[in-house]
């Protein structure tokens, strides 16, 4: 579990809620219509990209959450090759495509690591379709980003992905979450 | 007449398959689905977790053999052993949690307690209801019959009679030295494994890794493009397909004579002293000019070590992953996938052997992602009329004919097995089906 803060940690400010809600969904619209290279351009160089992987624990048992092994454990060169893939004549994942939704919420704002970053939390919740699947695959969680001024614009720095399932309940993950 | 499973198609199935033929109907059969479960799944030897897992006395691990719930403990002399997971008083899950380390599991149910030997040692409110006449000791969790290790796999046998652990495994025992026995303090685990479900029959994912090199140069041909896979797609026929007793079986992947690899898979340097003092000439001979082990130890225990870059061919880095298909159903199955690393290796080559692992394998690797899909497409197909018919009338029958009766055997590969002199073959294959249908065909 992901600490809950106190409330005062979080940055009240409507226009940069909005602002970062925003940009969530722009991203979640690059994904969902699968414009990947437009999605890796929000990406930073110093990309930290990881699911560490969850597991089933006692509640005396401390976090369920296994640092040591993740789905996710990519750099700037690790996911440009995962986003050249789903280009490729034969993604047989995503071939053919997905159809995806990502359902981005409870976006919270911390201050980061300087003036030029946020930390920001958010809920997802992912549904894949495929071929003629009439039930839904889903994965849903909760991310921890750093996010970085760009301009005018962010770029995601960091982004932690914990996933709820101790057991993934898709055949692969060929999306981004 | 169809309908039934009888010894008549049991024994067409060998049949069959002595012609690199496999009927199409026993992939998701569920009649055959519940005879694997009684005739090879519980009679059979089963991985269940790594000692790693469980270093220090009291700790545990969860898992299953199929369904049975089965918890893994290592109690205070140091020794493993596995038990039922179900409260002895009205079978409930006792332990839900994957992993920790206990003195005592107590069932919420009724409050009975057990210590980390499985033995009762706790009843709620128990001198009062139960009386003299219960002894404790006739109520402790029930062991699984038989545990046994080899390089620190742990496997467990539902059948009290099983043959020992290291006859079964017979000649792979040397190759699993290659991988697992070469360094002084053994292997580790990395973290946990990662699990995920895949709508595939268990059969389908054993032989991929059994032996399958064919399948690489089409299923991942997006690597391919990509440039990060060679473009030949003869590439990872090169070596040797090795047969063994009881449907294990394994490819050793070698480059082609105008590609050099580094000796050992690339493994750092400071393990090689080591390697030498614990294999043979013989050993070291196989593992110094090879790329890739993959291979399969019956009847759902995978195993796989290759050489994966970053995104280019540089700095090509090892990583071993042993993989549990647990069938969930005749078409479902839990992949379990474990990461493994020398534990005297350096932080930093862990480190990169986890990286690669995590971003070409597992549900998310970029290699691996298309496998499952396949997978699931091959059990989709395996469902209708015409693939299920038993007496065969549709000719649904699927194509292992890869090599039959025309590649021969080399005599001088070092190592225990039937050495065929490349890996794109169908001997593994067949060899693991005609084992399968042996074990479904015996009467007890």
């Amino acid at each position: 579990m992901v600490k809950i803060q106190e409330q005062d940690q979080y940055i009240i400010d409507l226009e940069l809620q909005n602002e970062i809600s925003l940009f969530y969904y722009r991203e979640a619209e690059l994904l969902d219509t699968r414009d990947y290279q437009s999605w890796f351009q929000l990406l930073s160089e110093d990309i930290i990209y990881r699911m560490p992987a969850r597991v089933t624990r006692d509640s005396s048992s401390g976090s369920d959450i296994i640092d040591e092994m993740s789905y996710f454990e990519d750099d700037y060169t690790t996911m440009k090759t995962r986003v050249d893939r789903l280009y490729t004549k034969s993604a047989w994942s995503n071939d053919p495509p997905s159809r995806t939704r990502h359902f981005i919420s409870h976006v919270r704002i911390k201050k980061g690591r300087n003036e030029n970053e946020l930390e920001v939390n958010s809920y997802f919740q992912f549904v894949r379709n495929r071929g003629n699947q009439t039930i839904n695959d889903q994965l849903t969680g909760e991310r921890v980003d750093i996010l970085q001024r760009d301009g005018h614009d962010w770029r995601i720095a960091k982004r932690t992905i914990y996933p709820d399932h101790a057991v993934i309940g898709t055949q692969n993950l060929h999306n981004f979450f | 007449m169809n309908k039934t499973v009888n010894k008549d198609h049991l024994s067409n199935i060998k049949d069959m398959l002595q012609t690199g033929k496999l009927p199409q109907w026993i992939m998701t059969d569920p009649e055959i689905h519940q005879l694997e479960i009684e005739k090879i799944f519980s009679k059979k030897w089963y991985f269940i977790a790594h000692e790693s897992e469980i270093p220090n006395k009291g700790d545990y691990v969860s898992r299953w053999i199929v369904h049975d719930p089965v918890l893994v403990i290592r109690n205070g002399e140091g020794e493993i052993n596995a038990f039922i997971n179900s409260c002895t008083h009205r079978g409930v899950h006792l332990c839900t949690a994957d992993l920790g380390n206990k003195k005592t599991f107590t069932c919420p149910y009724h409050g009975w307690t057990y210590n980390i030997e499985g033995e009762l040692v706790g009843i709620l409110a128990g001198n009062k209801l139960y009386g003299e006449d219960m002894d404790k000791k006739e109520w402790g969790l029930r062991k699984v019959p038989k545990v046994e290790s080899y390089h620190g796999l742990i496997f467990a046998s539902l059948n009290p009679d099983s043959e020992p652990l290291e006859d079964f495994l017979g000649g792979l025992k040397w190759y699993f030295d290659i991988m697992l026995g070469r360094s002084n303090k053994g292997m580790e685990v990395i973290g946990a494994p990662q699990r995920w479900v895949v709508d595939t029959n268990w059969k389908v994912s054993a032989e991929v890794f059994v032996g399958d090199a064919y399948h690489t140069a089409m299923t991942h041909r997006s690597t391919v493009e990509l440039g990060i896979s060679p473009k030949d797609p003869l590439f990872a026929s090169n070596g040797y397909q090795i047969q063994l007793e009881n449907g294990h079986g394994l490819n050793v992947i070698q480059p082609p004579a105008s590609v050099s690899i580094p000796p050992y898979q690339g493994l750092p340097e400071e393990l090689w002293p080591m390697f030498q003092e614990n294999l043979t000439e013989e050993q070291l001979s196989v593992f110094k000019n090879t790329m890739v082990f993959n291979g399969n130890c019956f009847p759902n225990l995978s195993f796989l070590s290759p050489m994966h870059g970053k995104g280019e061919h540089e700095n090509l880095t090892n990583f071993l992953t042993i993989r549990q298909w647990r069938p969930l159903g005749p078409d479902k199955i839990e992949a379990w996938s474990w990461v493994l690393v020398d534990k005297e290796a350096p932080q930093e080559f862990k480190e990169n052997s986890y990286k690669r692992y995590v971003n070409t394998f597992g549900p998310g690797g970029t290699l691996e992602q298309d496998d499952t899909e396949l997978w699931t497409r091959l059990a989709d197909a395996s469902k209708g009329v015409t693939a299920r018919d038993k007496n065969l009338h549709f000719n649904n029958v699927v194509n292992y004919l890869m090599g039959l009766d025309f590649v021969e055997p080399v005599d001088d590969f070092p190592g225990p097995g039937i050495a065929y002199p490349t890996t794109f073959l169908d001997v593994v294959h067949r060899g693991f089906y005609e084992y399968w249908q042996e074990l479904l065909s015996k009467e007890s």
